[in-house]
């Protein structure tokens, strides 16, 4: 076993040092690249990432249901219902992920949530939704075993309501 | 198997014994409906889950925990609504129970649970005729 200060202690602190020096000029980049997110905090984004995707898909269905007059008045009421709860579940993956400024996350681009482009005609827009939480239940059912405990039930829990999605949506886009 | 595990497994046990009694209730107050198939292919998908955890269970070496002669319902079922009601309970109860096993390190278990946890917000959700952003999640385990 080593004797003294940790690896880290001592990178840490000629880190802080190195940035006192180059504070002014370069700022924090100067100190090169920091080390990557955890798998954690990864699997945090892409979830994140996947919930705006949807949310935005739902955008346009709903400008579709919408437009299509009395017809469309049960589409923009089960649609709403479930825009409501992608919401919710992008309120709380957002609540676990704290990134710091100034750290490499921090500076990444943001990834885009679109396009949210759907086929057009509410019935096809409809069936694309479904097969897209289809397809996201089934990433999330991937995606939770890599993560932490108390994550994966968060990501199992949703998923789980992702794969309800598919019936209502499924009778919504059946003509009446 | 850790005793953390088996505890796991039994409680989803537990779960499903509840479920395969409170599905007679239920099912015995929707003879002649529409929804009579839907409880009883429902029924079955726990009888069978209970069949499993059991073996299970034995299988791990520890005694599965045995199922109660009756059980005390949430509130009283004397019409089809309130036999809808018992069934959506008794699917929350079991999705609260399943998601106990996507906590534990084994994949196996994690998985089985993911799967459990689906199933069982899927046939909540038709008995609900709605659904819900958090399955299985107690209210108070989000974070505000």
């Amino acid at each position: 076993m080593p004797v003294g200060p940790s690896r880290r202690a001592v990178l840490a602190a000629s880190a802080a040092a190195a940035g006192a020096l180059v504070t002014g000029c370069r700022g924090v980049q100067a100190l090169g690249t920091p080390p990557p997110p955890s798998p954690e905090v990864r699997l945090l984004r892409a979830a994140i990432t996947a919930e705006q995707l949807l949310i935005a898909r739902y955008r346009v269905a709903l400008t579709q249901a919408a437009a299509a007059g009395p017809g469309g008045h049960a589409a923009v009421a089960g649609l709403t219902a479930i825009a409501g709860e992608h919401a919710a579940h992008l309120a709380q993956l957002s609540a676990r992920l704290v990134i710091p400024p100034g750290s490499a996350l921090a500076r990444e681009p943001k990834p885009s949530a679109g396009p949210a482009a759907l086929p057009s005609g509410l019935t096809s827009a409809i069936a694309a939704l479904a097969a897209d939480e289809q397809a996201a239940a089934a990433r999330l059912g991937g995606q939770l075993l890599a993560a932490p405990g108390s994550l994966a039930q968060l990501l199992a829990s949703i998923a789980a309501s992702e794969a309800t999605h598919v019936p209502v949506l499924h009778a919504l886009g059946r003509p009446a | 198997m850790s005793s953390q595990t088996v505890a796991a497994l039994q409680a989803v046990l537990a779960a499903e014994n509840a479920a395969c009694y409170g599905y007679g209730v239920v099912g015995s107050h929707l003879t002649g409906t529409g929804l009579a198939t839907t409880a009883d292919s429902d029924w079955v998908a726990h009888q069978r889950a209970r069949d499993s955890l059991t073996a299970m269970i034995t299988a791990a070496g520890a005694d599965p925990v045995p199922a109660s002669v009756a059980y005390q319902l949430p509130a009283a079922v004397s019409t089809a609504g309130e036999a809808r009601a018992l069934a959506v309970a008794l699917e929350d109860g079991v999705a609260q129970a399943y998601i106990g096993l996507v906590g534990l390190t084994d994949l196996t278990l994690r998985a089985l649970g993911a799967r459990g946890l689906q199933s069982a917000a899927l046939r909540a959700a038709a008995w609900r005729r709605g659904t819900v952003a958090f399955p299985g999640l107690p209210a108070g385990s989000l974070r505000s």
